[in-house]
C-alpha cells in the first residue's frame, strides 16, 4: 500500500498509522448464539418428537399419542366389531340382529357353534369361508359363505367378539383375541386354503 | 478518454468510465423493468386492498378477482421487481468492486427482456386463472420456464463479470452476492420440479412450498439487501467517493476531471480488498481498519440459520418439522443483532474521525445536481435520500426480523397464527426492507452509470416520503389488526363475522398505505423517465447535432 | 473469504443441509405415504380420492385464489379423555365405590344415581391415564364404560372441525392449498357443516345475501344469465328483487359453480386415525360425496 493514497482527501490528519488490526465479532454475541443453540436443543428435545412421522403438535412424543389410541379395553373391541359386523361385511347375510334367513343364512343369535368355548372352528370358518350344508339350531342350510381373510387378524378377532358376547342376541362366550387369530391363520395358510365343509370342521378341535 | 497517470500502472484496468457505460444497458433494462413491474404490483395490490372495504370493486371481471389479484401482485412484486432489481444492483456491485466491466452486457440486457417477458407471461396466466395454487411460486411452468432461461442469460455473465475482477479478494457485498448468485436457481429450479413438474404427494408439497418461499423471501433478499446495504453505507469521507458508495456524476461540475478523483481512489480500494476483504474501510477511503469478521459471522449465521427457518407451527405435518423452523427462526436473532452492529458501527463513527474529517461518515457527495461536488461531503450527505431509502431499509430489516423472531415463539404464535400480523412481516421485509433499498441503489447507482444526474431531485425526496409513510401506513395497522384478530380467532365465543368487521378499520389505513405506495413507484417511474430524457439529450442531441454540421466539428461525448 | 470457490462451497453446503432436512427428510417420511387404515373401522382406507366433479373443483378453488383468504388446516391445542358410563352392571353400588376409590376426581357417587339415565358420562376433561383407570376400576364390578376421545381448541369450539389435520387429509389432492390468511372461515370441514349446496351456490353468487356484512367479493362470473325456456330451470337461483335478473331471465350456475360447491362439500377432515386420535360423534364414513349433483 503506498503511503500517498492512504491520506484521506480531505487532508485530516492520519491518526491511524499503527498496523491493522481485527474487527472481531462481539464476545456477547457469540456467547448469545451458542446459548440460543443450548436452547433450540433443549427445545427440540421437549417438542420434536425426535423426528417421529407419527407425532402432530400438541402432542410431543409417540407415547402421548398411543395413550389415547381408542382400541384398548374390552367396550371398545366390542364397538369395534360391531361396525365392522355392519360395515354391512355380515349383516348383508346373517342380518343385523344375528337372525339369519331361514334356509338361506344360518343365525348367529344363539347358534351353538358361535358359543363354542374355544373359538378354532369358527375361526377358520370365518378366514376361509364354508360350503356344505351345516345343521345351527336344528336347522340344516346349505349354502356358500365367502372367505373373509382380507379382514386383519384385530377386525376378525373383533367381530368374533361383538358376535360371541352379544347378550342381545343370547350369546355368551370368551372373546376372541388377535393372537388367536393369528394363529390359524398360520396353520391353515398352507395345509387347507380353500372353504371348509362342515364335516372336516367338526374333524378339527375347537382348541386347535 | 486519456488514462490518468495512476492507473497506468496497471495498463490493462479498465477507466470507470469503461465500467460505467459497459453497465449503463444492462442496469437500464433491468431496473425500468423493475421499476415497471412495482407500479404494476402496487395497481394490483390497490385493487385487492379496496376490496375489502368495497367487496363489489371491479368483480365484473373474472381477472380482477380478489384471490387473483392479490397472487398477480405478490408474483410482479418478488420476480418482477425484487428479483430483477436484485439482479442489476448486485452486476453493478460486481462490476465497480471489482473494477471490471461487465461481460456480455447485451446478453445480460437480452436476459433481462426476456425475464420480463417471463413475468408478464406468468402475471397474465395468474389473472387468467392458471395460477400453481403455490404461494410465492404462482406463475406456471411456461412462464417458469423463460424466467429460467432469462436467468441462465443473466446469472452466467454476471459470475463471469464477477470472474473479471482485477484481484482475488473478495468483499463482503460480493459473497453475499455471489451466494445469492447460486442460491436462486438451486431453489427455483427444486421447487419447480417437485411442485410443478414432478408433483410429490400430499403435504410434502406445502413444505416444498413453503421452503422455497422462505428461502426466497427471508434468505435470497437478505442477502441482496444486505449486500447493497453494506455497499452503499460504506464509510468513506471523501466526498469523491466514487468507488462504491453514492455519489453524483456531476458531469457538468466537474473540478478537475473524475479522473483524479478516481485515480486517488482506485488502486487504494484495490488493496482494501485484497487484504483480506474488509466488507467497511474505515473513515478515509482507502484507509483499511483490518479485517472485519462481522460481515462473515453474519453471512454464515444468515445462510445456515436461515435456511431452517419457513414451516409454520401450524404446518399439518409432523411435529419436528416445524420445530426446527422455530429454532432457526429464533436463532435468526444471531445475524440480525450482527448486522445491526455492523451498521450502527457505521452509522456512529468514533469521535476521532469526525473531527479530521467534519463531517458524518455517510458516504458523502452531494445531491444529484444541487450541491458542488467538491466541497466537503459533510452537510449534504444527511439529507442524501438515496441514502435515506437504504437506512430505512436496514432499520425495516432489523424490525422486520424482530417481528419474525416474536411471532414464532411457542406463547405468542398462537395469537398471531393466520392473522394479518404475518402479512404485516412479510411486507415489511420485502417492500420496507427490499424495495426501499433497492431503490435506495438505483438512486445511487443510476447517476454513475448513466453519467447523468437525477433531473429533479425534490422528486427523489417525495418518492422517499411516499414510500416510508406509505409502508408504515400499511404495514403498522395490518400488524396491530393482525394481533387484535389473532386474540379474538383464539376466543371461540366471538363469531367470526365479529372477528372481520373488527379488522376492517385497519385495512382501511393500510389501503390509504398501498395508495401511498403507488404514487411513490409512479414517482420512480418518472424519474427513471427523466434520467433516461437527460441521458438522451446529453448524449444524441450533440452527436445528431455534429452529424448535421459536418465531420470537422464531431465531438464524441464522454 | 477471498476465494470465489469458498464462498460457493459455503452457500452450497447450507442449502443442501437445509435440503436435506426440509425437502428429503419429509419425502421419505411423509411424501410415499398410502393410505392408511381409519383406527375404528379398520376395514376403511383413508383418505378416498376425491370424485370427478369435487376433483374439478378444486382446480377452480385454485384458479380463483380461494387459499388467499381460507385457510383448510385445523390447529388442536390438547387432548381430553371422558369417561362413559354404559352399563351399570347388577351392583351399582359397588360400581360407585371402585369410581371413588380409583381415586379418579369423583369424590362422592352414589349407586342409584349412577344407574339412572346411562349411557352417562360420568368424568370428562381428564387424561387418558386417568381415563383408563376409571375404566378398569369398574369392570370388575360388571359394570361396562367406555372412553371417549375429545380433542380442544379454538378452531374445533368454533367448530370448523373435530381434530387437527394432517398430513393424511391431504394425500390425494394436488395442489395441496392450506391457505396462510383466515379473512374468511376455515373450510376444511366445510363438507360437514350444514350449508348445503345450494347455500353454497347463492353464497358464491351474492355473499352477501347468504352471510350478512360479509366482505367476500361476489364470484357471478361462475354464473350465467338464461332466458327461461317454457318453464324455469330446476337449478335457477332464487335471487331477492334487487339482486334478480329481469324478468323472463334466470340466473343459473355453470359448470364450474357446481364444481366448486361439490369440492367444497366434499371437505372433511373427520376421520379419526392414529396420530390424530378421536371418538367420532357420528359412524366415520370415509367414502366421499358421490357424483351427483346438487340438489
Amino acid at each position: 500500500m503506498s503511503p500517498e493514497t492512504n491520506q484521506p482527501v480531505s487532508g485530516a490528519p492520519d491518526s491511524r498509522q499503527s498496523p491493522a488490526k481485527s474487527v472481531t465479532v462481539p464476545i456477547w454475541l457469540m456467547v448469545l448464539m451458542f446459548l440460543l443453540l443450548y436452547w433450540g436443543a433443549l427445545y427440540f428435545d421437549q417438542n420434536g418428537a425426535w423426528f417421529s412421522a407419527k407425532v402432530y403438535a400438541p402432542y410431543r412424543t409417540l407415547d402421548q399419542v398411543e395413550a389415547f389410541q381408542v382400541s384398548s379395553g374390552a367396550s371398545d373391541v366390542f364397538e369395534q366389531g360391531k361396525a365392522v359386523y355392519n360395515k354391512p361385511t355380515c349383516a348383508a347375510c346373517h342380518q343385523t340382529g344375528g337372525q339369519g334367513s331361514p334356509g338361506q343364512f344360518p343365525p348367529l343369535a344363539g347358534s351353538e357353534w358361535v358359543n363354542e368355548p374355544e373359538p378354532g372352528r369358527i375361526i377358520r370358518l370365518v378366514l376361509n369361508g364354508l360350503q356344505g350344508p351345516i345343521t345351527v339350531k336344528g336347522q340344516s342350510v346349505n349354502n356358500v359363505m365367502v372367505p373373509w381373510n382380507v379382514l386383519s387378524d384385530q377386525d376378525i378377532a373383533a367381530v368374533l367378539t361383538y358376535v360371541r358376547q352379544n347378550k342381545e342376541w343370547g350369546n355368551n362366550a370368551p372373546a376372541v383375541t388377535p393372537a388367536q387369530v393369528k394363529a390359524v391363520r398360520d396353520k391353515i395358510q398352507k395345509t387347507h386354503p380353500g372353504p371348509f365343509t362342515p364335516a372336516e370342521l367338526m374333524k378339527i378341535s375347537p382348541a386347535d | 478518454m486519456t488514462p490518468s497517470p495512476s492507473t497506468s500502472a496497471l495498463p490493462d484496468a479498465p477507466a470507470e468510465a469503461e465500467i460505467d457505460s459497459s453497465c449503463r444497458l444492462p442496469l437500464f433494462v433491468l431496473f425500468t423493468g423493475a421499476a415497471t413491474w412495482v407500479a404494476l404490483a402496487s395497481v394490483f395490490d390497490l385493487i385487492a386492498s379496496i376490496k375489502f372495504h368495497a367487496p363489489d370493486f371491479l368483480t365484473g371481471c373474472a381477472w380482477l378477482t380478489y384471490g387473483r389479484v392479490h397472487a398477480a401482485a405478490a408474483n410482479a412484486l418478488l420476480y418482477g421487481f425484487a428479483l430483477q432489481a436484485g439482479f442489476g444492483v448486485g452486476l453493478r456491485i460486481f462490476a465497480q468492486r471489482g473494477g471490471a466491466r461487465v461481460c456480455q452486457p447485451g446478453l445480460i440486457a437480452l436476459g433481462g427482456e426476456i425475464w420480463n417477458l417471463g413475468v408478464l407471461v406468468g402475471v397474465v396466466a395468474i389473472l387468467a386463472g392458471d395460477s400453481t395454487g403455490f404461494e410465492s411460486l404462482e406463475m406456471p411452468r411456461y412462464a417458469a420456464l423463460i424466467l429460467s432461461l432469462a436467468y441462465l442469460l443473466i446469472g452466467l455473465w454476471t459470475v463471469l463479470t464477477l470472474r473479471r475482477r482485477r484481484e482475488p479478494g473478495l468483499a463482503a457485498p460480493q459473497w453475499f452476492l455471489l451466494a445469492a448468485l447460486f442460491w436462486f436457481p438451486w431453489i427455483y429450479s427444486t421447487a419447480n420440479l417437485l411442485l410443478l413438474a414432478f408433483p410429490v404427494r400430499g403435504v410434502e408439497q406445502s413444505v416444498i412450498a413453503w421452503w422455497y418461499s422462505n428461502n426466497l423471501t427471508v434468505v435470497w433478499l437478505s442477502l441482496v439487501g444486505l449486500a447493497a446495504i453494506f455497499h452503499l453505507l460504506r464509510k468513506d469521507a471523501g466526498s469523491h467517493a466514487r468507488s462504491g458508495g453514492c455519489q453524483t456524476a456531476a458531469v457538468s461540475e466537474a473540478d478537475g476531471g473524475r479522473g483524479s478523483e478516481r485515480t486517488a481512489l482506485t488502486p487504494p480500494l484495490s488493496h482494501a480488498m485484497g487484504e483480506g476483504g474488509a466488507a467497511l474501510a474505515g473513515p478515509g477511503e482507502g484507509r483499511l481498519i483490518g479485517n472485519d469478521y462481522r460481515p462473515l459471522f453474519a453471512f454464515w449465521t444468515l445462510i445456515v440459520f436461515g435456511s431452517w427457518v419457513g414451516i409454520p407451527s401450524t404446518a399439518p405435518a409432523p411435529v419436528w418439522m416445524p420445530t426446527l423452523s422455530t429454532i432457526a427462526t429464533v436463532l435468526l436473532l444471531v445475524p440480525l443483532l450482527t448486522v445491526a452492529v455492523i451498521v450502527c458501527g457505521t452509522l456512529t463513527p468514533p469521535p476521532s474521525h469526525r473531527m479530521g474529517e467534519g463531517g458524518p461518515a455517510l458516504p458523502g457527495p452531494a445531491e444529484g445536481g444541487g450541491l458542488p461536488s467538491s466541497s466537503s461531503s459533510s452537510s449534504s450527505a444527511a439529507s442524501y435520500p438515496a441514502v435515506r431509502f437504504v437506512k430505512f431499509g436496514v432499520a425495516a430489516w432489523l424490525i422486520a426480523g424482530a417481528m419474525k423472531i416474536v411471532a414464532v415463539l411457542p406463547g405468542v404464535s398462537p395469537f398471531i397464527q393466520f392473522t394479518w400480523f404475518t402479512a404485516a412481516q412479510s411486507l415489511l421485509n420485502g417492500y420496507g426492507f427490499f424495495a426501499m433499498t433497492m431503490f435506495g441503489a438505483i438512486y445511487c447507482m443510476m447517476p454513475g452509470v448513466a453519467g447523468v444526474d437525477w433531473p429533479l431531485p425534490k422528486v427523489v425526496r417525495a418518492h422517499f416520503w411516499c414510500s416510508a409513510i406509505g409502508v408504515l401506513l400499511l404495514v403498522v395497522p395490518l400488524a396491530i389488526g393482525g394481533v387484535v384478530q389473532g386474540i379474538q380467532l383464539n376466543n371461540a365465543e366471538i363469531v367470526f363475522m365479529d372477528l372481520t368487521k373488527a379488522t376492517l378499520p385497519y385495512l382501511r389505513v393500510s389501503t390509504l398505505g398501498n395508495a401511498l405506495i403507488l404514487l411513490g413507484n409512479s414517482l420512480l417511474i418518472g424519474n427513471l423517465l427523466g434520467l433516461s430524457a437527460r441521458y438522451g439529450w446529453a448524449h444524441f442531441v450533440p452527436v445528431y447535432r455534429s452529424m448535421t454540421r459536418g465531420p470537422a466539428t464531431m465531438e464524441v461525448p464522454s | 473469504m477471498n476465494r470465489g470457490p469458498l464462498v460457493f462451497l459455503a452457500a452450497f453446503l447450507a442449502l443442501a443441509a437445509s435440503w436435506s432436512g426440509f425437502v428429503l427428510a419429509p419425502q421419505i417420511q411423509i411424501g410415499r405415504q398410502q393410505q392408511e387404515t381409519n383406527v375404528v373401522n379398520t376395514a376403511e382406507l383413508y383418505p378416498q380420492a376425491r370424485p370427478g366433479l369435487a376433483r374439478q373443483g378444486l382446480e377452480v378453488y385454485r384458479a380463483n385464489g380461494c387459499a388467499a383468504c381460507h385457510t383448510q388446516q385445523i390447529g388442536q391445542r390438547g387432548t381430553d379423555c371422558e369417561v362413559i358410563l354404559t352399563d351399570a352392571g347388577t351392583n351399582p353400588i359397588a360400581v360407585a365405590e371402585a369410581l371413588v376409590n380409583a381415586k379418579v376426581g369423583i369424590s362422592q357417587a352414589s349407586g342409584a344415581g349412577l344407574a339412572a339415565g346411562l349411557p352417562k358420562t360420568i368424568l370428562c376433561g381428564v387424561t387418558a391415564e386417568v381415563a383408563k383407570a376409571a375404566v378398569n376400576a369398574v369392570r370388575p364390578t360388571g359394570a361396562k364404560a367406555k372412553i371417549e376421545i375429545v380433542p380442544r381448541g379454538p378452531d374445533i369450539a368454533r367448530r370448523w372441525g373435530p381434530r387437527r389435520t394432517v398430513a393424511a387429509d391431504y394425500l390425494f389432492d394436488y395442489p395441496v392449498m392450506l391457505g396462510s390468511q383466515r379473512v374468511g372461515p376455515d373450510l376444511a370441514n366445510v363438507g360437514l357443516r350444514p350449508p348445503d349446496a345450494n347455500w353454497h351456490l347463492r353464497h358464491l353468487y351474492a355473499p352477501r345475501l347468504a352471510v350478512k356484512d360479509s366482505i367476500m367479493p361476489p364470484y357471478r362470473f361462475l354464473f350465467e344469465r338464461k332466458k327461461i325456456a317454457q318453464q324455469p330451470s330446476p337449478e335457477a337461483l332464487p335471487l331477492p328483487a334487487e339482486l334478480a335478473p329481469p324478468p323472463g331471465y334466470e340466473i343459473i350456475p355453470k359448470p364450474q359453480a357446481n364444481a366448486l360447491v361439490a369440492y367444497l362439500l366434499s371437505l372433511r377432515c373427520n376421520a379419526p386415525l392414529f396420530e390424530a386420535p378421536l371418538t367420532p360423534a357420528m359412524a366415520p364414513s370415509a367414502a366421499a360425496p358421490t357424483n351427483a349433483p346438487a340438489q
